[in-house]
């Protein structure tokens, strides 16, 4: 098969890594990671990409993507099918399957996220976290406490800042996920040093390419992949299978 | 005109002492709580819902007004419990189990005070079962759940579950809401009603109670 891979850059390393043992022809493309911060962008920023390679004759487009906070809620297929994994967001992908992830997340609701591409791709004072809803900067969460003093006096910006932090102190822990690719030791230490300086637990617990390699490979089973037929779109049910074709 | 102009000003402009002062100016000049709240708070909150729905406010300015109207509600909430006067319609308020995401929640219950409404702000994580137990002992009228992430909302169909379950589903009406939450979603875990932002939410609350 000639398949074409539209991803987040947070898993560049491993969709390289599975691509290398793909028996399928496979071109990538990987998009700036955190599309999902940028509110309703992020949806047309990939069916662009998505537009791009329909006419272009791949079997199918593949998606390194999940439901990130609804980011992907609505993208359609063109003439080409178009696979995307049933998981919440890129932790799903890479802990192996979204059962896995929400197992987990019963049991640590307040714990940040890092992976080999959370490390590596990460730019200076860009706080990554896992994908929320998309309509998250609105809130305004993620200005400094300068720049809310500085529009809304000291007392009401310290206020303000403290709301909008609040719930950082809730979250006690970060979690690295191991992907097995080659810069997943000196990415782990470089997670567990981010622990060690901001006091949070740190746990570093095996993920798995079993999603990646299976997205890759053509093998697409239906409790784990939504193949969206060419003309219909991806339509969140948050349910049991996260996604649906409509 | 408002009974306190003052009051209704200083929530309007998110300025919690001024709020205070007025307050209690208002509480001295012989005004009653009820009469403040109906005649100063409410326009207020109705008025910072409709700058909110107009774009010339945002999250920042719900909250502060949600914080002045909370300091007034500080001097008037003995007051009130004193002369065994009681509030509108009682509300039970929380983020779902496994989502630590408040500052919506905050926003909706300081609004919903400020219009008037007696809110038992469960807080954030809270399970079904305790939700449960609320609605048992506190008998709302209203329960709002919310959820910031995709991987908490499934737990607003356990929670509607549970209701049912413990049968008190029927003595209580439900609103769910939040970023990633829609009305789609709404209708079919089979909550009553949905807020797509705080504003709509307060006003889908009143439209619950019958409150105009």
């Amino acid at each position: 098969m000639r398949l074409k891979a539209i991803i987040c850059q947070v898993l560049t390393r491993e969709f390289e890594h599975a691509i290398a043992r793909s028996p399928h022809s496979i071109e990538l493309e990987a998009l700036p990671m955190g599309l999902h911060d940028y509110g309703a962008a992020m949806l047309p920023r990939i069916q662009q990409q998505i537009d791009a390679s329909d006419a272009l004759g791949f079997d199918a487009i593949v998606l390194g993507y999940a439901l990130c906070g609804r980011g992907t809620d609505g993208l359609t297929a063109g003439a080409t099918s178009l696979v995307l994994p049933r998981a919440h967001d890129c932790i799903g992908i890479l802990m192996g399957g979204r059962r896995i992830h929400e197992q987990y997340f019963e049991s640590h609701p307040g714990v940040y996220y890092r992976s080999p591409g959370w490390i590596e791709f990460q730019k200076s004072g860009q706080s990554l976290e896992p994908a929320w809803a998309v309509a998250r900067n609105s809130m305004g969460e993620r200005r400094s406490r300068e720049e809310l003093i500085r529009q809304y006096g000291e007392e009401n910006g310290a206020f303000l800042y403290e709301q909008f932090t609040a719930y950082r102190r809730a979250y006690s822990g970060l979690t690295y996920i191991s992907t097995g690719v080659s810069s997943d030791a000196d990415c782990r230490e470089q997670a567990r040093a981010e622990a060690g300086a901001n006091h949070w637990m740190f746990e570093d617990v095996p993920g798995s390419l079993r999603m990646i390699e299976n997205l890759v490979n053509g093998e697409w089973p239906p409790d784990d992949f939504l193949v969206l037929a060419p003309g219909s779109s991806i339509r969140a049910t948050l349910d049991e299978r996260v996604v649906a074709a409509t | 005109m408002a009974v306190s102009s003052e009051l209704y000003e200083a929530i309007l402009t998110g300025d919690a002492r001024t709020a205070h002062a007025a307050t209690q100016a208002a509480i001295d000049s012989g005004i009653g709580p009820m009469e403040l709240i109906t005649g100063s708070m409410v326009p207020a909150m109705n008025e910072v819902g409709r700058l909110y729905e107009a774009e010339e406010y945002f999250v920042p300015e719900l909250l502060l007004a949600g914080r002045a109207m909370k300091s007034a509600m500080e001097l008037l909430r003995p007051l009130i419990a004193a002369a065994g006067l009681k509030l509108s319609n009682r509300i039970i308020i929380g983020t779902v189990k496994g989502d630590l995401h408040d500052i919506g929640k905050n926003i909706v219950a300081s609004m919903l005070e400020g219009s008037g409404f007696e809110v038992i702000d469960l807080g954030a994580d809270v399970p079904p079962e305790k939700f449960v137990a609320a609605v048992q002992e506190r008998e709302p009228h209203v329960v709002c759940m919310s959820s910031l992430l995709t991987v908490t909302m499934p737990v607003m169909r356990t929670t509607i579950q549970a209701l049912e379950s413990a049968g008190v589903r029927h003595k209580v009406k439900v609103l769910i809401g939040g970023a990633p939450v829609t009305q789609q979603y709404a209708d079919e875990i089979g909550a009553d009603g949905y807020g797509d932002n705080a504003s709509l939410a307060v006003s889908a609350v009143k439209k619950l109670c019958a409150v105009a």
